[in-house]
């Protein structure tokens, strides 16, 4: 009798406790929660509601209820498929020659490269640099008639090479994806040099006294050894270039005649040139789709292989 | 005795070889990599050039600048108005990283060590938003922000660069908190102190490392943003550095582009000076989620 009542005032005071643990956590979460919400979630929650209505954006209400209407405009614009188009040979040029370079530079970092933590910071640098200074920078190299890049290609004698960088629609995504990967690829570097480091030191002298040479351990131990890295850097660089705006906003906005057009910069001009809100919310729920598999599969690489 | 000299000497010309063989090794190694730094740091080098040209110099596209032109900074700083811009910028920025640090810490420690119901729910919610693009916010901030009188309002970007950065900061300082030692707060809580107190008085002065690393990561973050700030700032003198100077590159600066690559240099400078100072931060802050999540 005496011994279950103490048992009941036990636990009254643990639910008490508890109780009062649980207030206690969520006062401290409760800030963040708010302005998260405010500015992040509640309009995820409107685009993707806004994606179902077609609307202006002139009125103080939306339109009428589309229900698919918008993607099935959106899917219907010739310019929609080209963007996608663009997005997908931007990604599947990009991530393969930034990662390749970044996993050839980690390498040679990482096997006893004299000074390796200064030249790691300075290949870092473009990562740093605002884009609009790198676009505006990079517009000026690519000019014409008086950039330095072609104007070096006609002093080497190499002047068949040099192009309307940013003016011929069949080069401007090449410039572009040039320009993006150079600003990357300290990125990448970065990342897969972490995944070196981490490699335990005795696999790799191992494999140096066996007699292997350093282009065999490289090849047959580390590059497999680091494959889940490797396949986080890749995963990585295809999330943000299915994000690419600001870079090709300020060189080419899409042009010439949208050879250089994505997603991302197409919403832009449903939104604010063509004013159909409900289509570009459209055109952002559609990418968000497909950022959120990618990461999903990022998730994957990272819990299955690594941790 | 002769034969021994011979053997020896053999040796060291086959050391010596070896030595030359591994010097020669190297050889493609240090290729590549200066390749590399040639190319990664040109286009930076090239913009401090220009900002010292002539626009004459320019248009020969000669690439050492000479005579130096340093009226092109006085041009960038006071007939563009960069200053503004500079205070604009450096305002919202740190507002930003300030406010989100004020709300992150103390949700990062609740997440981290208080056991209250749905915690693990709540921070995989937080975490939702280093995986949305910020498109996904755009229209909708940019419609509410009109409705609501506040475009071209320091707000407008203090609040979306603050909300933005909350996933991150939660992330990383619910990480730290983690990883201190668990003994602090209970002798704390020996002591009798209250939550807030342990929160506020033991673990926050243990955090700095996290909060280093989350503001200066956030900090470049804002410092460069260009989306938000293109479309919830529209008046030319209330702009942020990247969009200010980008418009002025369609104005102010069209065909004069030694000011352009002026005001360039001057907007890059602290996050380069910051990047030096701290290398281990920035590469920490920039790659993290990336290879520990």
């Amino acid at each position: 009798m005496a011994a279950s009542s103490s048992a009941l005032v036990r636990t009254v005071a643990d639910r008490k406790r508890n109780l009062r643990r649980n207030f206690t956590g969520y006062l401290f979460v409760l800030p963040a929660l708010v302005v998260y919400c405010a500015f992040v979630v509640y309009p995820t929650i409107y685009t993707l509601a806004l994606s179902f209505f077609r609307w202006t954006g002139m009125t103080p209400q939306w339109g009428p209820f589309v229900g698919l209407g918008n993607f099935a405009a959106t899917i219907a614009d010739p310019v929609f498929w080209t963007s996608i188009r663009n997005n997908v040979q931007f990604v599947l040029v990009r991530t393969p020659v930034e990662v390749g370079c970044a996993l050839v530079l980690a390498v040679l970092l990482s096997t006893a490269m004299r000074g390796w933590r200064l030249w790691r910071t300075l290949l870092f640098v473009p990562v740093v640099l605002s884009l609009v200074a790198v676009g505006l920078v990079f517009e000026r190299l690519f000019e014409a008639s008086t950039g330095v890049l072609n104007v070096f290609l006609n002093a080497v004698r190499l002047g068949f090479l040099a192009q309307q960088w940013l003016g011929d629609p069949d080069v401007a995504l090449w410039s572009v994806t040039a320009v993006s990967i150079w600003k990357n690829i300290g990125f990448s570097m970065v990342i897969l040099l972490a995944g070196l480091q981490s490699l335990s030191k005795e696999v790799l002298e191992a494999a140096k006294v066996d007699g292997a040479r350093e282009v065999q351990v490289t090849l047959y131990v580390i590059i497999p050894m680091l494959r889940p890295v490797i396949a986080i850097a890749t995963v990585l660089s295809v999330i943000s270039g299915l994000k690419v705006f600001d870079l090709i906003f300020i060189m080419t906005q899409g042009g010439p005649l949208y050879s250089t057009e994505v997603p991302m910069t197409l919403l832009y001009r449903y939104a604010f040139t063509f004013n159909v809100m409900g289509q570009a919310a459209a055109v952002v729920v559609l990418q968000a789709i497909v950022i959120m598999i990618v990461s999903w599969l990022q998730l994957r690489f990272v819990r299955g292989e690594v941790g | 005795m002769m034969a021994t000299e011979a053997l020896a000497g053999a040796q060291a010309g086959r050391a010596r070889a070896d030595k030359l063989r591994k010097l020669a090794s190297q050889v493609p190694r240090w290729g590549v990599v200066i390749f590399f730094l040639v190319i990664s740091l040109f286009p930076a080098v090239y913009m401090v050039l220009v900002s010292l040209m002539t626009t004459q110099t320019l248009f020969e596209a000669r690439l050492f600048p000479w005579p130096l032109r340093w009226q092109n900074f006085v041009e960038a700083w006071v007939s563009a108005k960069i200053g503004i811009l500079y205070w604009n910028s450096f305002y919202i920025s740190t507002v930003s990283v300030i406010l989100t640090l004020v709300v992150c810490a103390p949700a990062g420690y609740g997440l981290a060590r208080v056991e209250f119901l749905g915690r693990g729910l709540l921070f995989n919610f937080f975490l939702l938003g280093l995986t949305l693009p910020v498109s996904t916010s755009l229209l909708p901030l940019f419609f509410n922000l009109k409705a609501l009188g506040l475009m071209n309002t320091p707000f407008a970007l203090i609040g979306p660069y603050t909300g933005f950065g909350i996933s991150f900061g939660i992330f990383i300082l619910k990480g730290f908190f983690e990883t201190l030692p668990r003994e602090l707060e209970e002798a704390a809580r020996v002591d009798g102190a209250s939550e807030f107190r342990i929160f506020l008085q033991v673990m926050l002065p243990l955090t700095r490392p996290a909060v280093a690393t989350v503001s200066i990561f956030l900090f470049l973050t804002n410092w460069n943003e260009f989306i938000f700030a293109l479309t919830f700032i529209t008046e030319p003198l209330r702009r942020t550095l990247p969009t200010g100077i980008y418009s002025l590159s369609g104005q102010e600066f069209y065909g004069n582009y030694p000011t352009l690559a002026a005001a360039l240099v001057v907007f890059s400078i602290p996050i380069i000076v910051l990047y030096f100072i701290f290398q281990s931060q920035f590469i920490e802050g920039l790659t993290a989620g990336a290879v520990k999540q």
